[in-house]
């Protein structure tokens, strides 16, 4: 025992040192995996407020961008509002759609674009109702899903993180494909699984699908920018430009399912085969 | 001023700093420079082992908490702190430190700094992009980033320890 003691006061950098790198370690491999399976909450409200001052002094400088990003949503809303009013068809739809989902606005305080694993901070939380994996859209296409939330700060996994992985379907074809971030580049992202029948062609839109219940349907994921032909041969792959430009992300939009947990009742209730 | 009060100061101000400023410079996707390393590198020359792997965890964990990348920071900023006593008994060879305090560029000149930060950056970068690469499999884009990020990350530091220096010469020559 005294042995020990000598041993542990005579090598205490070497053994503090090593103590300190395994600690590291073991945090890393809790907090880095697939969203769903973090076993330690890293979003706090300290770090969010933090975050949310530097936000506020450098939003002076980019008032000019944020102006005219509100008012082409303004002017598109109207125009949809027009529709809303013309014709009653459409009406019934737009209804639906909002009794469906609301809409939650929220500001970005912080992102990443260029780490392996990109997330985007938020101003709300769970006192306004944001909840885990809930999606997020911009005015612009779809921005990501809700990964962790504080009491007044969310962290929102973007489409550039390596387990992103979004339902999208071919707005021409109706083709279901699979839209993920590949390349380090936060303007570009890769569909996959599309069968080799379907003749792809730069400028094609990518849209949400209805198969997931974390997006309303169509709305707009991406553009694609050059086919892939396969290697393998047995499903095409195409590289795609994301309609959301993550480097001036500023106005988001969290969307809450209404009916999010009877869908997953019944889902869950489904005889396993 | 208190030494420890001089370098809490110095602790919130870099990572402060570094998470509201310089994280968000984006200069092609490829150049993380990271700052806040001037905490280990000016921490007292006769500063205790535990003490010295204590603050470099402790400003690495910081760092992470903002990040959302617990334990990678900190991993590479305890090594590096590790290691501080070695870069500074190689790089100083005979030099001996009587009168000096902490391993300042006023103190023990340019030259002496340069290959300091050099050995310090470049230990942090190695480290902090094997981390990330539990995540990231690319090796020869982790190389390149280390690359880039070590010159601009250095070129940062001096600027700021130039700007900040305590004692300035006073020159009343003009």
């Amino acid at each position: 025992m005294y042995n020990l003691i000598r041993f542990i006061q005579k090598h205490h950098f070497v053994i503090l040192f090593l103590v300190l790198e395994v600690l590291c370690i073991v945090m890393l491999t809790l907090t880095q995996g697939f969203h769903r399976q973090r076993r330690i909450n890293t979003t706090n409200d300290i770090v969010g407020k933090i975050y949310e001052t530097g936000t506020n002094v450098g939003d002076y400088f980019r008032l000019g961008k944020i102006n005219r990003d509100l008012a082409e949503e303004n002017a598109l809303l109207r125009r949809q509002l027009a529709v809303v009013t013309d014709t009653t068809t459409s009406y019934v739809e737009y209804v639906n759609a909002d009794t469906i989902y609301e809409f939650i606005p929220a500001r970005v305080v912080n992102s990443t674009l260029n780490r392996p694993n990109n997330y985007i901070m938020i101003d709300k939380g769970r006192a306004d109702g944001i909840e885990k994996d809930m999606g997020v859209i911009s005015t612009e296409g779809i921005v990501g899903i809700v990964a962790d939330v504080s009491a007044h700060y969310a962290s929102v996994m973007s489409l550039l993180h390596s387990y992103s992985t979004i339902s999208v379907r071919f707005k021409e074809s109706g083709q279901l494909a699979n839209l993920r971030w590949e390349t380090s580049n936060y303007r570009y992202g890769i569909v996959e699984d599309i069968p080799t029948h379907l003749t792809l062609s730069k400028g094609d839109t990518l849209v949400t699908s209805s198969y997931s219940y974390i997006f309303p349907e169509n709305l707009i994921a991406g553009t694609v920018e050059e086919p892939l032909k396969s290697s393998t041969g047995a499903l095409n792959r195409a590289k795609v430009r994301f309609a959301t430009d993550f480097s001036s992300l500023k106005n988001v939009y969290v969307i809450h399912h209404t009916n999010k947990a009877e869908l997953d009742s019944l889902f869950n209730n489904q005889p396993k085969l | 001023m208190n030494r420890t009060v001089l370098n809490i100061i110095r602790f919130i101000a870099l990572v402060v700093a570094q998470v509201l400023i310089v994280n968000h410079i984006r200069l092609g996707g490829y150049v993380h420079p990271y700052i806040y390393l001037i905490f280990v590198m000016l921490l007292p020359i006769n500063i205790r082992g535990w003490q010295l792997l204590l603050a470099g965890f402790g400003v690495g964990l910081a760092i992470d908490l903002f990040m959302g990348t617990l334990g990678m920071h900190a991993g590479a900023t305890t090594f590096m702190a590790f290691c501080r006593p070695t870069i500074i008994s190689i790089i100083s060879g005979s030099q001996k430190f009587e009168n000096i305090k902490e391993p300042n560029v006023n103190q023990l000149g340019f030259a002496w700094f340069l290959r300091y930060a050099l050995c310090m950056v470049t230990v942090h970068n190695f480290v902090l992009f094997m981390l990330e690469g539990f995540s990231f499999h690319l090796v020869g884009q982790a190389l390149l980033r280390i690359l880039l990020s070590v010159p601009v990350s250095i070129f940062l530091i001096l600027l700021i320890i130039y700007l900040f220096s305590p004692t300035r010469k006073k020159d009343h020559s003009k």
